[in-house]
Order: structure tokens, then C-alpha cells, then sequence
């Protein structure tokens, strides 16, 4: 393998595969989507218990609006797509990072693994739609957007079903763009800031900033 | 060369174990050179080496080479080749043991008879040949407790014992040893060393050890390799002759040849640090008849308290250095963060001297960050989890800043400080890419530029050469010197010996350990049914039509729940069985009520549809509340893979992650702490601080759970994770009767709901 490809590639901005084959996941890969899932879960446990006030707060402007502090939750899959890049991390970080939330209790119960699974499936479309090549900034809010269709309409069945028509469409709009954002901007950041911090070595977005900051 | 090339093939595997390495040349991603080139080697079999070499040269590097798991936690160019007997280092799995140097980081599972399993599973070994092979390696070792021990409540000495029984039982030809003991204390250390030779002795096994001290091993090795700074060999042979030429030469590199004295404390100018804050030997701070106890709960619902430091006296002086010793587990560290304010005390009393106290409190316990920093400074063993800045420079000085010290004395302190640590070249380089031993050094320079009147250090020269031991203590009395009172916690006896007044710490008498309590009806239930239970909660929630059927499900739910917990038997009652579920249930009455406020609001003030939303989340989440909390990690991964055939890999990572869990706590505080010591923690002065914390608190977490993944990477596929396709399991994943009567039992409150909807439809 040349490194002075490699160097380049990260250069110009082009995302560094993972090591092919694709779906032959190595251990590491494994270890660092599920302890990611696993630390996510706590976080996104720690947001359940902070998000009710400023969800409360949204739902009496305009209730769809509470598809922004939902966000929040979609964005394990994003970042587990983006650091591991194989088929199938996005959907095993955010479907873990639901199972550790549940663990403590949560207002949801079980529901939230759905919800994991649906959400996680939806950002792993997206990075099967980009043949897995691609993880730069427009990669990561596409991801984030698409995390939240399945999502919204089993929210629709579950909690909204009081809802007209309407709302439900306009919280789906919602809680996408804000996806998109939310989850998506901000978890290409958190990325570039797990990678700038050495904690991604072994994995393609070490790789991009470690050649691009050699000591 | 080697003194002992008798070559007497193992009976176990019929195998020799001679290593080959030729033209070995790695060069990680993001260094300019390469930590090896062009590096040859051969050991012969049955050879013991040990491998030395001064702070940074790679042998830890060269020992993952050697077992083939370079490139699992790390990247980079490779070329050249790393044989035993002919094969390559992965050709069978366990064919190369590796033990890491920190204890329990390549623990897999909840038990210490399911750990050594692990990769007897990897390789597909049936389960019923499992046990005399896991009996066999944990008495080679001689942990001679029950099979289903907890792995976290064994001793760092017991963990890396654990981690050898674990390799031995893949049988493997070659052993490595990454500074197996650099982290324990003496007592375990030697205990690590004899069994380490008995195992060697008697399986012939090719053997490399990585130490900072070579002392105790002389006896262990005949082959001596020295590494220099650029990951040269320079000096190969047997260690009494190579010690006998070079020894002297080995010292100045900063090797601590055995024999020769440690080295004197490098001398600070004078002026580097001012006057003090109190007069010569004034107690600084005062412990008085503290004692701390942690509880833990066990997984049988029962909780634990153990006593970590009991009525404990103490007195750090100014001017003087103060030695904290005792064996793992006597409370050195828990005593010194009490010290600090960074632990509450739960009898007795930490005071400061009066000239130190802040807004006339002389507790530091009740301090506001920036107060605590400017007099009390921390430094703590994992120094990785403290780095808060981009740059060494910004790092080094983040609490003089916060102190709000003049910029420029503070920033000529530094760099002096930091030129003297060997660190002088890298101070726009980013902290977080040092090695371990560097991160350490940098800990200690931003403990001190502010001069604070009291430095706590744990184990601060741990991992240190003779050259940056000689900086780390001149630091150490520089600053005693100057007038502040320093207390170290050390198993380093030259550290002892320059320490004025020494304290020895035992450890405290424990309760007697809780019997484990009769068990809730649900604890029969495998994970599987658990979780299909909770779930079957929501069709439940969905279907249930008005409040008043809606209330009908939750009372027969209500029932089940307590039918689930009752535990009836011999042997003591569980204690805490129904507040542990209310505690979870919790959560959940808060979104029921934040539902039904908003319907209330939204739904045209309408009781009946208030009342039906918010009991229709109760009705969703209370069965996980009583149910989840029974689901064991490693239970799971056995029910996924084995009775949903879900792939074996990715079940077993995820179970090891599950696992871990309960750490993310623990390092989450441990950030706390080093925040709030260093001048930016949560502030009630500034509530925006609060959500910078929290920021800080979570990439921290993920940071440290990140490494923690890349260490357990390595020390899985070294026994064999990497190729398990198809693997056997230790423990069989049956679907028993209680599993059965739960799934019918959780159908009931679902079928109420249906039939109040069909009436209602």
C-alpha cells in the first residue's frame, strides 16, 4: 500500500476507504462500534433525562418542533458509519447505543430499541446510497437526515397519535432537516475531534488526520 | 550469545517455538521516521529474553510485532517478516501468548472460568473439553478461587495472573510480556514473577519480557536485548556479561541497570519557583480519623460496602515530602483524593491550614474550582484523561491561566519546567499524540507552574527511565524546596528514600461479605424472553383504546411485576427489589405526566384523553423497569448467537462492551475530577461552565472508551478473536420453562388491551 496515496487522497479531501473487503470486519472495528454504541447509550440516556424541559418548551410554540431535541438521538449512526465505514456500523452503533440507554430506564421502555433499529437503518442507507466511499461533511448530514423518515412514522404510530395529518408530516420535516444538522453536523465534528485526539487510529479517520499532521 | 539454546521440544504441542525476524520495518501513520528498519532477529526455542530500552523505543511496539497485532490497534507501513518455527505469528490461533501491562484491559467476561475460556471458544474447541482445560490453566497460575468469580473483584497481581492462565490455555509456543508487573505492587509483582518462571520452566516456552527494571528478571533471562532511543538494537547477550561491559553505558541511557544507585534529582535554579504560602514545616493539610467506604451493588440485587481507607491520620507539612506506601487496595489513592476535596469523606475530617483557606472554608471539599487549583494540584495515574488543551504549551498552562497568574512568568516557568522533562521540543505539539510516559511527565510540569501549597502525585515516576525519573523528582523537590508539602504514593523505593517522612497504609478490614439473597422468579428467565417481554409492552400501549382498559392493562401488569418478584426459598430476603424497579419506573411516570400535560394542552382540555395518554406510557415502559434489570451481558451474547444465530463477532464485541459499562462511570468521574483540580470545572459562578463540562465529560468518556476498545482489540485477537468464524461457546443458551411462563405471562396485559379494543371498535 502507498502511503504517498494515502497522503494525498486525505490532501484533497477524499475519504479513506476501509481496508477491503468491506464486509471483512476486523476485530478492532468491531470493539470500537460497539464501545462507541455502548458510550453513546449513556449519553443519549443522560439526554432523556435533560430533554424534557426545552421538548416541553418547543411543543408549546409549535409541536413538531420537538423533532429538534430529538435529533440528539440519531446520532450514533451517524458516527459509527463515519469512523468504522463498513456496511452495517451504523446500524449495529445506534442499535447498541438504544439497548445501553434502556438499560437504566428510560420514559420509553423498549421502545427505544425500535427506534434504534429504525433510526440506524436509516442512516445506513444513506452510506450504502454513497457505495461506502464517501464520509465528508454533505456525506454525514445526508446520513442524519435519512436517519429520521422510518423514524418519524413509527413515531407517528407510537406517541403522536393524536396528531392530524399536518403535524405529522411537518414534525417528519422536521426532525430530518434537524437530523441532518444536529446529528449530522455535529457528528462529523465529534469525528474530526475523536480523530484529532489519537482515539481513532487504527481506523480511516485516524488515518486522514494523522497523515495530514505528521510529527 | 544465549546460555541456553538447548533445544528440548515442548511435550504439550510437540513444537519448539524459534522466532525469526527479518527486515522488519514499521512505520506508524503520522511519524516521519520509522520506530524500526530493517530489524533482525532470531531467538532461539525455549529462550528467555528480556527486552529493555529507555523511554520511547519501541518495545512494546517490537513485542506486538512478534505476536502479529501491530496493525490491529494502530496503522501503518509494514514490511518484512515475523515467523515462528516457519509459520506466521497468526497461523493458529494462541500460537503466541501476550499479557498487557495494565491489568484486567484484556478482561473479556463477567467470570474469571469464562475469561480463561475465551479463546478455547475462538477456536472451536467443544464445550465439554472446555473445563479441564480452563482448570488446568488457572491452577498453572494458582488462582485457586471458584470459576465464576467476578473478574473486577480480583487484584491487579490476580488480573495479569488471569490474563497468563488465559494465554496458557491456547498452548502457545511463544510468550510475551508486556512490563507485567510495572503496575503493581511489590508483594503481587513478585508473585506475578514466580509464577511466570514455574510456567516457563515447565513448558519450555520461548519467552520475551518487556521491562523499565530489569533487576528482578536477571535471574528469569539468559538473553539480554537492549533498544536505543531509535529502536536500534545495541547491546544482545547473556544479562550478567552484557551488564558486566555495558551497564554503565545502559545507565547514562537512562536504563536502570541493576546495581547501580538511582540517579540524584535533577537541580531546579533556585528562582524557578517563589516564596511560599506557609512557613517552614506548618501542616498544610490534616487528615483526622477519615474514613471513606464505596458500595457497590452486586448483580444479585445485594449491595456491598467495602471500607477503602478507615480512620486514617495524617499530615503533610510544608516543606517537607511525605511518602504514602502499602499494598494495592490499602486506599493510597482514595486517601489522597479525599485529601483533595475530590472524594466526600464519610467520617472524620480533611482540613487545610488556616493562611490556605478560601471564602473561610479550610475544607477544600467545598471549594469552587478556581480555588481549589490555585492551592491544591493533582496528579493523577491515568494521565491521559487529563489533557484538556491542543497544544503542550496551552496544556501546561490551562490552570495558570484559570488562576489568572501573569502570562509570561507563568509561561517562563513552563517552558523551563518542560525543557527539564525532555519535553522543551514539543510544546506546539499536540499532548494527546505522547506516549504514556511523556503524558505522564506533562501531568506533572501542569501540576506545578502555579505553585501550588500542595501536590498530591499517584505513582507519578511509574514508567519513567533514569533520565526522566532524575526530571520528575527534581520537579518533586524543587517544589518541596520552595515551601509547599508534597505527598506521593509510590511503590518505588528509591522514591521512598528521597521522601522525608514515609507513611506505610494497610489494608482496612472489610465487612464480611454479604450471602447472596434467595432470587426474584424472574432471575429464571433468560435474556431473550426478558427483552421479547418488554416489548410485547408496546403493542400493548398501542392497542389499549381508553383510560379506563388502559388502566385495566397496567393493573394486570402491575400484578405480573409482582409475582415476577417474588423470591421464595431458603437463604436471606433480597433487600431492594421493589425500590430498584420504582427507581427505574421513574423516568417513565415523568413522561407519562409530560405526555399528559401536553395532550391536556393540545387535546382541548379533554380529562379522559389526558388520562389515557399518560397511562398508556406507563403501561409501555413498566414492564422494562422490572424486566431489563435482569439481563445479563455475557447471557445475551450466548442467546443471540447461539439460539437467534446471530454472527458470533460482533455479538461477542458487543457483550464485551456491555460488559464494560459500568467503567463509563468511573471514568467519567475521574475527568470530574482532574477538571475541577486544575482550575476548570464546573463552576457555580458560571453556568455556562456546566455545559462546557458536560461537552468536555462525554469526548472524554468517548475518548477513554475508544482506547480502552483498541487495547481489548489486541488482546482478543492475540487469543485467537480475529478468525472465530465459527466458534463453540462456554456456556449453552437454554430456553427453560420460566422463559415459556414469562411469554405467556407478558401476553396477558397485550390480550386485555386487544379485547378492550375489538369491544371498543
Amino acid at each position: 500500500m502507498s502511503t504517498t496515496k494515502l497522503h494525498t487522497a486525505a490532501t484533497r479531501g477524499v475519504s479513506i476507504r476501509a481496508t477491503r473487503p468491506l464486509l471483512g470486519w476486523r476485530t478492532v472495528d468491531l470493539l470500537t462500534v460497539a464501545f462507541l454504541g455502548a458510550a453513546f447509550g449513556i449519553a443519549y440516556w443522560g439526554w432523556g433525562i435533560a430533554y424534557e424541559a426545552p421538548a416541553k418548551a418547543l411543543g408549546l410554540a409549535f409541536p413538531p418542533l420537538q423533532g429538534i431535541t430529538a435529533a440528539p438521538w440519531l446520532i450514533a449512526g451517524v458516527v459509527g458509519g463515519l469512523v468504522i465505514r463498513r456496511p452495517g456500523a451504523a446500524l449495529l452503533c445506534e442499535v447498541i447505543a438504544a439497548l445501553v440507554s434502556m438499560l437504566p430506564g428510560t420514559q420509553w421502555g423498549a421502545t427505544v430499541l425500535v427506534s434504534g433499529i429504525l433510526q440506524g437503518l436509516g442512516a445506513e442507507i444513506a452510506f450504502a446510497i454513497l457505495g461506502y466511499g464517501a464520509f465528508g461533511l454533505a456525506a454525514a448530514m445526508l446520513a442524519g437526515a435519512l436517519s429520521a423518515p422510518l423514524e418519524a412514522v413509527y413515531e407517528w404510530f407510537v406517541y403522536w397519535t393524536d396528531w392530524g395529518m399536518g403535524y405529522k408530516v411537518a414534525y417528519l420535516a422536521i426532525l430530518t432537516a434537524a437530523g441532518a444538522v444536529i446529528a449530522g453536523g455535529g457528528g462529523w465534528l465529534l469525528t474530526r475531534s475523536l480523530a484529532r485526539a489519537g482515539a481513532l487510529n487504527a481506523l480511516p479517520p485516524g488515518q486522514e488526520v494523522r497523515e495530514q499532521h505528521r510529527v | 550469545m544465549s546460555g541456553a539454546a538447548v533445544a528440548v521440544p515442548s511435550m504439550a504441542t510437540g513444537a519448539t517455538g524459534a522466532v525469526e525476524v527479518s527486515g522488519l520495518t514499521w512505520r506508524p501513520f503520522g511519524r516521519r521516521e520509522p520506530i524500526f528498519t530493517g530489524l533482525d532477529l532470531a531467538l532461539p526455542s525455549g529462550q528467555r529474553v528480556l527486552l529493555v530500552g529507555p523511554s520511547g523505543s519501541g518495545k512494546s511496539t517490537l513485542l506486538r510485532a512478534l505476536a502479529g497485532v501491530l496493525q490491529v490497534a494502530d496503522s501503518g507501513d509494514l514490511s518484512g517478516s515475523v515467523t515462528i518455527d516457519g509459520q506466521a505469528p497468526h497461523a493458529r490461533a494462541g500460537l503466541v501468548g501476550l499479557v498487557l501491562q495494565e491489568p484486567g484491559s484484556g478482561v473479556v467476561s463477567a467470570t474469571i472460568g469464562r475469561d480463561v475460556a475465551f479463546g478455547l471458544e475462538n477456536t472451536g474447541v467443544p464445550r465439554d473439553q472446555m473445563p479441564p482445560r480452563v482448570a488446568a490453566a488457572l491452577q498453572a497460575v494458582g488462582l485457586t478461587m471458584p470459576e465464576d468469580t467476578p473478574t473486577h473483584a480480583l487484584s491487579g497481581g490476580e488480573q495479569q495472573r488471569l490474563a497468563l492462565a488465559g494465554a496458557l490455555a491456547l498452548e502457545p509456543r511463544l510468550l510475551l510480556l508486556d512490563e507485567p508487573t510495572a503496575m503493581l505492587d511489590p508483594g503481587n509483582a513478585a508473585a506475578v514473577r514466580a509464577v511466570v518462571g514455574e510456567v516457563v520452566a515447565g513448558r519450555h516456552l520461548t519467552t520475551v519480557v518487556v521491562e523499565h527494571r530489569l533487576g528482578p528478571w536477571v535471574d528469569f533471562a539468559d538473553r539480554l536485548l537492549v533498544l536505543d532511543r531509535d529502536g536500534s538494537l545495541v547491546a544482545d547477550g547473556v544479562p550478567e556479561a552484557v551488564l558486566a561491559e555495558q551497564g554503565a553505558t545502559l545507565a547514562e541511557q537512562g536504563i536502570w541497570v541493576p546495581g547501580v544507585p538511582a540517579p540524584e534529582p535533577a537541580a531546579l535554579g533556585s528562582a524557578l519557583f517563589g516564596p511560599g504560602r506557609l512557613g517552614a514545616n506548618e501542616v498544610a493539610v490534616d487528615a483526622a480519623d477519615v474514613t471513606v467506604r464505596r458500595s457497590v451493588r452486586t448483580i444479585s440485587g445485594a449491595t456491598q460496602t467495602t471500607v477503602a481507607v478507615a480512620g486514617q491520620w495524617l499530615q503533610a507539612r510544608a516543606g517537607q515530602s511525605l511518602a504514602l506506601v502499602g499494598p494495592s487496595g490499602s486506599g493510597k489513592s482514595t486517601l489522597m483524593l479525599a485529601l483533595a476535596g475530590l472524594m466526600p469523606v464519610d467520617e472524620g475530617v480533611v482540613r487545610v491550614h488556616p493562611t490556605l483557606a478560601a471564602h473561610g472554608s479550610r475544607h477544600p471539599a467545598d471549594w469552587d474550582t478556581v480555588d481549589l487549583a490555585r492551592t491544591v494540584a493533582w496528579v493523577p495515574q491515568w494521565s491521559s484523561s487529563t489533557i484538556v488543551a491542543g497544544t503542550v504549551l496551552d496544556e501546561v498552562m490551562t490552570t495558570a491561566r484559570a488562576c489568572g497568574l501573569v502570562e509570561s512568568e507563568a509561561q517562563a516557568r513552563a517552558v523551563a519546567l518542560l525543557d527539564l522533562l525532555g519535553l522543551g521540543h514539543l510544546l506546539q505539539a499536540d499532548p494527546r499524540h505522547l506516549s504514556g510516559g511523556e503524558q505522564r511527565r506533562l501531568a506533572m510540569a501542569s501540576a506545578v507552574v502555579h505553585q501550588p501549597a500542595l501536590l498530591l502525585a499517584d505513582e507519578a515516576t511509574v514508567g519513567q527511565d533514569r533520565l526522566t525519573w532524575a526530571a520528575v523528582m527534581g520537579i518533586v523537590e524543587g517544589l518541596r524546596d520552595a515551601g509547599s508539602a508534597v505527598l506521593l504514593t509510590t511503590h518505588d523505593d528509591a522514591v521512598v528514600a528521597r521522601c522525608d517522612r514515609t507513611l506505610t497504609l494497610e489494608r482496612p478490614a472489610q465487612p464480611a461479605p454479604v450471602v447472596a439473597p434467595r432470587r426474584p422468579l424472574v432471575a429464571r428467565c433468560g435474556p431473550l424472553s426478558l427483552l421479547a417481554a418488554s416489548t410485547l409492552a408496546i403493542p400493548a400501549g398501542v392497542v389499549s383504546p381508553h383510560w379506563t382498559v388502559t388502566l385495566v392493562v397496567l393493573a394486570v401488569q402491575a400484578a405480573l411485576a409482582a409475582v415476577a418478584l417474588l423470591a421464595p426459598g431458603e437463604g436471606p430476603r433480597p433487600q431492594g427489589r421493589l425500590r430498584r424497579v420504582l427507581v427505574r419506573f421513574l423516568p417513565g411516570v415523568v413522561g407519562g405526566l409530560s405526555v399528559a400535560w401536553s395532550t391536556w394542552l393540545l387535546g382541548g382540555r379533554d380529562l379522559e384523553l389526558t388520562a389515557g395518554a399518560g397511562l398508556r406510557v406507563l403501561v409501555i415502559v413498566l414492564p422494562s423497569a422490572v424486566l431489563i434489570p435482569f439481563i445479563d451481558a455475557d447471557a445475551l451474547g450466548d442467546h443471540l448467537a447461539q439460539r437467534l444465530g446471530l454472527p458470533p463477532r460482533p455479538v461477542v464485541a458487543s457483550a464485551a462492551a456491555l460488559q464494560r459499562v459500568h467503567t463509563f462511570g468511573d471514568i467519567w468521574s475521574e475527568i470530574a475530577r482532574a477538571r475541577r483540580v486544575r482550575g476548570i470545572g464546573a463552576s457555580r459562578r458560571s453556568p455556562r461552565a456546566v455545559l462546557d463540562e458536560i461537552g468536555a465529560l462525554t469526548v472524554g468518556m468517548l475518548i477513554r472508551s475508544l482506547q480502552a476498545a483498541a487495547t481489548l482489540a489486541v488482546a482478543m485477537d492475540a487469543r485467537g478473536f480475529s478468525t472465530a468464524y465459527r466458534r463453540t461457546w462456554w456456556a449453552a443458551a437454554p430456553w427453560r420453562g420460566a422463559d415459556s411462563a414469562l411469554m405467556a405471562a407478558s401476553l396477558l396485559p397485550l390480550a386485555v388491551a386487544a379485547l378492550g379494543h375489538a369491544a371498543a371498535g
